[in-house]
């Protein structure tokens, strides 16, 4: 039972029918992490009691792995009354995780946004709020365009991860024509080509995205 | 008290603009600032002049609350800032602060980084914030630039906008912290040209400068630091001429003689 061409082709239709899905997850849980992440650095840049707890749990949602976080979320809450669907799981998941790693990538980038910029927004008299949405954050996303670009590429290959949950994104549904034909060779292979693509289309955009951000007003 | 009397003053010029009694400053255990007692006044050209680590930078600094400090108060007509800094913000909307090494915000262009606060602070609607920041463009002789980016333009050129961008919250009480330091030398002129044409506006300039040359033409009044004291505090006249303070002498003699 070699690798049946014609049947790794007719497995393709299926596949890329959760593209969407994957897609979908990929983008909330980006926007989630990043979210999520500012925030946190934010709140851990403010210091005090509130910044060392932060803190804290950015170290610890990074020391802990990610399937550890998806199965706590989908298993235990609902032990506490709180039952959130597999999608919503999946995604808060991906963005937990991914919000550490986030956080600290956010914490480079302002770090290395020179110390006058802040205080030229000072002697302007912005308040601080405006400092940071006027100010710090666009001059910190170009300084992490391309680390924020690979957590990006990384998201999406974390999103097979929600297959755990049944969440109907490319590599479950490989998994489930495997179940159903009992070949595992060639819907795996199929998706696992289709999410190359998908990477590097992504990783080509970020770059591109990443020039045009340096290309405008650099020091 | 190392200080000799300000110069004569006219009726209308001796209001204050600011006035500091007693600043003291600590950085941790060195004493950057020593009881220093100054007077602003409205209209003021005062340079202030001294060795490096003479603490006049930090003096400047602390006048817009950009930095904090222990003891002593900086009054302003309608603010008063303290070791609490509550007045903070209230103080610092009556200055305009010129940086050393420019700090203009690179992602903006020239005429975004002048509208930035005018519209922000001052809540002006985009076209005024526009007209606004293109006077104050053209006073620094720049307005060609304003659709730039800070990183198209030559050190000179970005202090000129830097101070334009300053102006633009029509401050009381215009700072400058060594804007010419960070420039080369065929850029300072332009510079320097800007700020004579604007001590000839009347407005009320605090500068650090060891421009001598722009001191002696433009400043009233000279404040020469050390070590964290003000030792001498002279009309410009007095100060150049042989009556000076033995040790602003000695620093006069060091930079004028290269």
């Amino acid at each position: 039972m070699g690798f049946n061409f014609d049947f790794a082709l007719s497995t393709i239709p299926t596949i890329i029918g959760a593209i969407g899905m994957t897609l979908l997850a990929t983008v909330l849980s980006c926007l989630g992490a990043s979210a999520l992440g500012f925030t946190f650095e934010m709140i851990r840049r403010g210091g005090g009691a509130t910044g060392l707890t932060v803190r804290f749990l950015i170290d610890f949602i990074r020391s802990t792995p990610v399937l550890a976080w998806l199965y706590f979320l989908y298993f235990v809450l609902p032990f506490y009354g709180i039952r959130l669907g597999a999608m919503t799981v999946g995604i808060l998941g991906l963005s937990l995780y991914y919000s550490g790693y986030l956080a600290e990538v956010f914490k480079a980038g302002i770090d290395a946004i020179p110390k006058g910029q802040q205080e030229a927004a000072r002697a302007l008299s912005l308040t601080r709020r405006d400092t940071v949405i006027f100010v710090i954050a666009p001059q910190m996303l170009r300084n992490v365009a391309a680390p924020l670009g690979n957590y990006l590429v990384s998201i999406l290959k974390a999103t097979p991860y929600l297959a755990i949950l049944a969440v109907p994104e490319m590599l479950g549904r490989a998994f489930d024509i495997a179940s159903e034909t009992y070949r595992y060779a060639e819907p795996l292979t199929v998706a696992g080509i289709l999410f190359l693509a998908l990477a590097l289309i992504l990783a080509y955009g970020v770059k591109r995205i990443e020039q045009r951000l340096l290309g405008a007003g650099r020091r | 008290m190392h200080a000799q009397a300000p110069p004569p003053i006219s009726a209308v010029q001796s209001i204050p603009h600011v006035r500091i009694d007693g600043l003291n400053k600590w950085f941790g255990a060195l004493h950057v600032l020593k009881n220093i007692d100054l007077s602003v006044r409205a209209g003021a050209r005062i340079v202030v002049c001294g060795p490096s680590g003479s603490g006049k930078s930090t003096l400047i600094r602390c006048i817009n609350g950009l930095e904090p400090f222990q003891k002593g108060t900086i009054q302003f007509e309608a603010a008063t800032l303290d070791k609490d800094g509550r007045d903070t913000t209230k103080a610092r909307r009556q200055t305009g602060m010129v940086f050393q090494s420019f700090n203009l915000f690179p992602h903006l262009t020239v005429l975004a980084n002048c509208t930035l606060a005018l519209r922000r602070v001052l809540l002006k609607p985009a076209r005024e914030a526009e007209e606004i920041a293109m006077q104050h463009l053209t006073a620094v002789r720049i307005p060609e630039k304003a659709q730039a980016y800070p990183a198209q333009l030559s050190g000179g050129q970005q202090q000129r906008v830097a101070i334009a961008r300053a102006l633009c919250l029509n401050p009381r009480i215009m700072l400058f912290d060594e804007p010419t330091s960070a420039l080369d030398p065929e850029m300072i002129k332009e510079v320097l040209d800007v700020m004579i044409a604007l001590a000839g506006s009347g407005v009320t300039m605090v500068c650090v400068t060891h421009e001598m040359g722009f001191a002696r033409e433009v400043a009233g009044e000279i404040v020469f630091m050390d070590e964290g004291r003000v030792v001498e505090h002279a009309s410009s006249k007095d100060f150049f001429s042989a009556g000076a303070h033995p040790r602003a002498r000695l620093f006069l003699d060091t930079i004028l003689s290269h």
